[in-house]
């Protein structure tokens, strides 16, 4: 019975244990979340990406780098949506964002939501460059979390005509 | 119950016909005079006693394959964002296939086509909004650059409505096209965004045009007679007053046989919900004079959307 009562207890902690990981993994994913509406995550511009994309690093904070990757496709949308970027080195030019008020997102809050939730539409238009692979200058310890730059290409061209065709955006030949 | 419903609808769709949209603006993309006298692509003639240069578009266009390139892009860019653009080429080519069958048409009593020295002037390759483009390539050793710059001018206001320019990054091998392929790409979102802030602005305060007043010398009058005690300028000026956007016009110039209106804000449909262009604006201004107590005949001449003439004293 002793012996019985010992195993439960043994597996219980096993169990609370083996969660605290992929709890404090949500726990980062949700504070990421709440960086991202907070505009907390900076943007650059790494080239001219091919025809209809924009080829940009994205720099993200988090205590969890793997988090940091993942977070970072969902920041590069939400930024050439809401924050544009500046141009600078390398021929890149500044690009506005695509809303014309960062109002845009709470008017839509319902549609943005859905659009930034884990697997939502968001991923569709984005992809990672390298296979995700982060250069050891772009991985830096900023106190306690992390600063990960992730080069990511955004297919802006899309992304528009499918913010446009939601209402979201107003299409350059509204009214004509 | 049905036939009400079904009343509803056709009503519904006359209505929807009636409001139609707001007339959309040609582009057409053109090389800059600076980008065709650096190539070499002009021609020289003789105004009058003094030697002029002008770009000799259809030279260029035979000459440079990168300016083809170039137009190729913008214009295709513009396509996806709805605007698909005149070419310049084609417009040069329909140009002078019409006038060959407008010198060869004749009726079957021997009548040719009629066409006054304005119509000729008026036979040029034209579009509301020009893209002129313009690059030079920038050598720092063995490293290229371009240097790119794209204008949206009205053509009729002469107003800059949008422009993006800027240097690529510098290159030991892309040739010049890539780089200037790049460089389209690199400039096209900021140009349409600030073509969007033009148009939010016409749609907003009303189009902007310009409109001039002569008079024919065969008429005996002139801006400076009087009706009712008040000049016919006044007159005019007080039309504009009260059918102008906001009452926004500026006079630019009066004087007794010509008055020259900019900046005119024009509504973008009319009180039947119909487009309105500047003759159309400008119809209602020759029925104002037609009408007693002025009962002046008027002619109208238009060009594009955004500019018109009435030359008052006859049709």
């Amino acid at each position: 019975m002793k012996r019985n009562i010992v195993l439960v207890l043994l597996s219980a902690a096993f169990m609370f244990i083996s969660t605290i990981p992929a709890m404090s993994q949500a726990r980062a994913k949700k504070k990421a979340m709440r960086d991202m509406e907070a505009f907390r995550y900076e943007i650059e511009c790494v080239g001219t990406g091919v025809q209809g994309t924009y080829l940009i690093k994205v720099w993200t904070y988090s205590k969890k780098p793997k988090v940091a990757i993942e977070q970072s496709k969902k920041n590069a949308v939400h930024g050439v949506i809401f924050k544009g970027f500046a141009g600078g080195g390398r021929g890149c030019t500044s690009q506005k964002p695509l809303a014309s008020s960062p109002d845009v997102e709470d008017q839509f809050s319902e549609f943005f939501d859905k659009f930034f939730a884990d697997g939502g539409d968001y991923y569709k238009y984005v992809s990672l460059s390298n296979d995700g692979s982060i250069d050891s200058e772009d991985r830096l310890k900023v106190g306690k979390e992390y600063k990960i730059g992730v080069v990511v290409s955004v297919m802006k061209d899309a992304l528009r005509k499918d913010l446009e065709n939601a209402g979201i955006i107003k299409p350059l030949d509204a009214g004509f | 119950m049905k036939r009400i419903l079904s009343l509803i609808l056709v009503i519904g769709i006359l209505m929807s016909g009636a409001f139609g949209q707001a007339k959309k603006p040609t582009l057409m993309v053109v090389p800059s005079d600076n980008w065709c006298k650096d190539h070499g692509f002009m021609m020289k003639f003789n105004n009058q006693g003094s030697s002029e240069e002008l770009p000799d578009y259809k030279k260029a266009l035979q000459g440079s394959s990168d300016l083809i390139l170039v137009i190729a892009k913008v214009s295709e860019l513009m396509a996806n964002r709805g605007f698909p653009c005149k070419l310049l080429e084609q417009e040069l080519k329909k140009l002078s296939e019409e006038s060959a069958e407008d010198a060869m048409l004749t009726s079957k009593s021997g009548a040719g086509v009629a066409e006054n020295p304005i119509d000729k002037l008026k036979k040029s390759a034209k579009a509301d909004i020009i893209l002129q483009i313009t690059w030079s390539v920038n050598v720092t050793g063995p490293k290229r650059s371009v240097t790119f710059v794209l204008q949206g001018i009205d053509a009729y206001t002469g107003k800059q409505v949008a422009s993006a320019s800027g240097t690529g990054a510098p290159s030991f091998s892309a040739e010049l096209p890539v780089l200037l392929e790049e460089a389209v790409l690199a400039h096209i979102d900021n140009f349409n965004n600030q073509l969007q802030a033009h148009f939010d602005d016409m749609f907003a305060n009303g189009r902007e045009i310009i409109v001039r007043l002569k008079k024919f010398d065969s008429w005996d009058g002139d801006f400076e007679s009087e009706y009712g005690g008040k000049e016919l300028g006044q007159v005019i000026e007080e039309w504009f007053q009260n059918n102008a956007v906001k009452g926004r016009f500026n006079t630019t110039d009066a004087t007794e046989n010509m008055m020259l209106f900019e900046q005119v804000r024009i509504p973008i449909y009319d009180e039947n919900g119909k487009a309105m262009d500047a003759r159309a604006f400008c119809r209602k201004l020759q029925n104002f004079l037609k009408n007693p107590p002025y009962n002046l005949p008027s002619k109208l001449m238009m060009k594009g959307l955004g500019q018109a003439t009435i030359v008052v004293g006859e049709k």
